[in-house]
């Protein structure tokens, strides 16, 4: 069948993560039955809510080449300032509020790194410090949990449909949904993926690089800053530490779902695998018995194995004359 | 050199060498000899092949055909560094000094293993070994232990010199070496050329052989004793110097005039009245400057000048991809002192078409249509939502209009040949409505056939009234299509001609003020 070898080799970066889910989801079955019970797919993709809210708006950062590390610490600060606000009042209003965190801990990223020229891996790991500071000032460094008697506010988070999907997962849906829509349906979209591929070309084409830049930023940021609220409502308290692990995982999320490092390659489709495969790998690893600082080891080996799986080796821009 | 005077034994010769890029020949078929102690001058236009050539006896560059001789016995090298093993060593046009080392780490750089003694460098035994090497060329003035960019650009260039120099004459104590200047004169100033000259002199009267590149006549006239001339990628002849003065080389230097037919000029606009930039006074520092001119509807502005004269700087100042230090520009009745970006000369209808085309004219990992919409997407946009069935239905009718030979509009655009990307590129600047085009070097890498459909586009947009100022590849380019030429000479726009379709100037005319 060669018509259907080419259009594997083709897809071959595409189908990869798929591949790979399917991989993991076969191997943690054959070790433990229950990997794949109704109970365990609920518990996955209630896992999955929050680290799609950030992996998903991440992708546009990587899709432009760079690189946001300040993600974790603001889901941190986010979830304290959520899970302190729940404690106190708790109105949905704070939804809106933190996404509007998150819009300026994305800006302030994206103006460092547009206007003061300062490389995104220095520039967010910088932010990365100030915003979970904030998180442990804002927290005194103690976790806190949310009060018995504000948990109604919150009760609308445990609703599964027909048992199996979580609410928190359909809502992340929905924010993936709308990234969809904002990557291949509008111009900021178009111009990420053409910053991305050849930022000097597009900048000579007309395109505002710049906007696009601080798009892209903003919109990680309040990915980011939602993640955190669901993690308040989630674990029910405000953590201070919550996000630590998070950077990585997201990145790692959205290198194994095919988005290439180098930029102009991916998409936030290829993320929603990517996440599942991260959090199936996670619960795997929890459900066989495996330490949790060990599942470290095995995010930082992956993103380099997915890195290396990625790297574009033919050389990316070729006309032939 | 007189006639009575020894005939000098042969140094170096190439016989029939040519350098092919797929069907574009860079050189074809090229004779040149050089003897010892003897200073030979390259001249032609840019692209004539001089620098091809050049790369080529310095070993960056392949023959594709062709041999090369060095002291009578055949020479070919692999990098510059085996062509230096051989007894040739070239200064590049642009300075490789590393900045921030010193200029005796710069003169040995990657030789540091004769100062080593136990796995350590001796700066002492290589900052005396420098001296020599300086002083070898008449430059023991220049201060080995000092950093390259605590000296000026003619010391520069010195030490440039000394280094290869030093490597060639290492590598063949006692034996004549071939020294390849490149421009060496473009950064210096007169004094600094004075200097270079004396050196370079120096070295051909100890028996060494020189070739000399350069755009400026006069310079080449003062200083060597045989002048080869070079166009369109073939030798056009060569000259003894004194027997040479400005007027034959312009001659020489000059292509055929092809006729009107090829670029179509039966379709060129008569100078409409309406202004459609104003650029007044607009400077540069240290590139151009007081720079002024009128572009109107629909003609073809032709700004031509060598490498270095600063017409490039000028386009990227228009065009918004750089800022002028001082002047000002007018379109659709706005001042500007600069445009921030190309996005903001965009809305004001100033596009540019850039030169390196893989670089910046194409983003080669998106497909033909995303390449084609980038300039415009809210052509494509209902209520800010972009529809990708109008993306792609916008290319096919932009692939069917100008024939532009491809799969499908989601092609990578990094598949196309040169000349249907380049296609790409203008249907971008169609469908981005801009009414000022900069085409900086339209035709570069672009077969014949595409080359002849790119002139009838540009007449096409010119009658719909775009204003358009080029950069052309050849005089002939130039004059063939321009409504009208500036010509600018070290960074001033120094005379303008007018280029009627039944009056066109010669090409004498025009170098004359160019060189």
């Amino acid at each position: 069948m060669p018509a259907l070898a080419r259009v594997f080799r083709d897809h071959l970066s595409s189908l990869m993560p798929l591949l790979c889910l399917a991989l993991v989801l076969g191997v943690f079955t054959s070790m433990n039955a229950n990997f794949l019970g109704v109970y365990n797919i609920t518990s996955i993709l209630t896992d999955t809510a929050p680290l799609l809210l950030v992996a998903g708006s991440l992708t546009f950062v990587l899709l432009l080449g760079c690189i946001d590390l300040s993600t974790g610490s603001i889901i941190s600060c986010s979830c304290v300032i959520a899970g302190l606000y729940i404690s106190e009042t708790g109105s949905p209003v704070m939804l809106v509020l933190m996404a509007l965190m998150g819009v300026l801990a994305g800006l302030l990223n994206g103006l460092v790194y547009t206007l003061l020229r300062v490389p995104t891996f220095v520039a967010t790991l910088c932010t990365s410090a100030v915003w979970q500071c904030a998180a442990l000032l804002i927290s005194d460094g103690k976790p806190k949990g949310i009060p018995i008697k504000q948990w109604s506010v919150i009760n609308w988070s445990k609703f599964t449909l027909f048992d199996l999907f979580p609410i928190t997962f359909l809502v992340a849906l929905g924010f993936l949904a709308i990234l969809f829509f904002i990557q291949n349906r509008t111009r900021v979209g178009k111009s990420i993926y053409a910053v991305g591929a050849n930022e000097k070309a597009s900048r000579m084409m007309g395109v505002a690089t710049t906007w696009t830049k601080l798009a892209a930023f903003t919109l990680a940021g309040v990915g980011s800053a939602l993640a955190g609220v669901f993690y308040a409502i989630k674990l029910r308290s405000s953590l201070p530490q919550v996000g630590t692990p998070l950077t990585l995982m997201a990145i790692a999320a959205v290198v194994l779902g095919g988005t290439t490092l180098t930029g102009g390659i991916g998409g936030v489709l290829r993320t929603l695998v990517g996440v599942l495969l991260v959090i199936a790998i996670q619960n795997g690893l929890n459900l066989v018995g495996v330490d949790a600082f060990w599942q470290q080891i095995c995010f930082g080996t992956l993103v380099i194995v997915a890195i290396i799986l990625n790297a574009d080796k033919s050389g990316r821009d070729i006309i032939i004359k | 050199m007189s006639q009575s005077e020894p005939e000098k034994p042969v140094l170096f010769s190439a016989e029939r060498l040519s350098r092919y890029y797929g069907d574009f020949g860079a050189l074809r078929e090229v004779d040149l000899t050089v003897k010892e102690g003897e200073i030979v001058g390259l001249i032609g236009e840019n692209g004539a092949g001089k620098s091809t050539l050049l790369k080529m006896i310095a070993g960056v560059e392949q023959p594709t055909a062709g041999q090369m001789f060095m002291q009578g016995r055949p020479y070919s090298c692999r990098t510059p560094l085996d062509a230096n093993v051989q007894g040739v060593g070239m200064v590049f046009q642009e300075q490789a000094l590393i900045r921030n080392l010193t200029v005796a780490q710069n003169i040995f750089l990657g030789r540091e293993d004769h100062f080593r003694r136990h796995g350590v460098i001796s700066w002492q035994r290589m900052n005396a070994a420098a001296a020599r090497a300086l002083a070898a060329i008449g430059m023991g003035s220049i201060p080995p232990e000092k950093k390259i960019w605590d000296l000026n650009f003619a010391s520069r260039q010195m030490v440039e010199i000394a280094k290869v120099f030093d490597i060639v004459s290492t590598a063949n104590p006692g034996e004549s070496s071939l020294i390849l200047l490149d421009e060496p004169t473009s950064v210096l100033n007169e004094a600094e050329c004075q200097l270079l000259f004396q050196e370079t002199r120096r070295l051909r009267d100890e028996g060494h052989a020189i070739i000399f590149v350069s755009h400026r006549l006069n310079e080449v006239l003062a200083l060597t004793d045989r002048i080869y001339v070079f166009k369109d990628g073939t030798g056009a002849g060569e000259v003894k110097t004194q027997e040479a003065d400005a007027q034959i080389l312009y001659r020489m230097m000059v292509g055929h005039a092809t006729t009107g037919q090829y670029y179509k000029t039966e379709r060129q606009n008569l100078r409409e009245p309406e202004v459609a930039l104003r650029v007044r006074d607009i400077s540069l520092k240290g590139i151009f400057r007081e720079v002024t001119f009128d572009l109107h509807q629909g003609e073809v502005l032709g700004l031509c000048g060598v490498e270095g004269s600063g017409n490039e700087a000028v386009c990227s100042v228009i065009c918004g991809d750089a800022s002028p230090s001082s002047g000002t520009l007018e379109v659709a009745g706005t001042t500007f002192t600069s445009f921030a970006n190309p996005a903001e000369a965009l809305r004001y209808g100033i596009l540019s078409i850039p030169k390196e085309r893989r670089e910046e004219g194409v983003i080669g990992i998106l497909s033909i249509a995303e390449n084609m919409i980038m300039s415009n997407l809210k052509a494509a946009c209902s209520a800010g939502v972009l529809s990708n069935r109008r993306v792609s239905q916008i290319a096919r009718e932009w692939v069917g209009k100008l024939r532009i030979k491809c799969g499908q509009v989601s092609d990578r655009i990094m598949r196309l040949s040169g000349g249907n990307a380049q296609k790409v590129v203008f249907a971008r600047a169609m469908i981005s409505k801009a009414r000022i085009l900069v085409l900086n070097h339209p035709t570069r890498g672009v077969d014949v056939g595409s080359k002849e459909e790119i002139y009838t586009l540009i007449r096409d947009m010119t009658n719909l009234g775009v204003a358009v100022i080029i950069l052309g590849d050849t005089l002939d380019e130039y004059i063939g299509l321009s409504s009208r030429l500036l010509v600018m000479k070290d960074g001033q726009a120094i005379r303008s001609f007018d280029c009627p379709p039944d009056a066109k100037p010669e090409q004498v005319e025009i170098i004359k003020y160019m060189m």
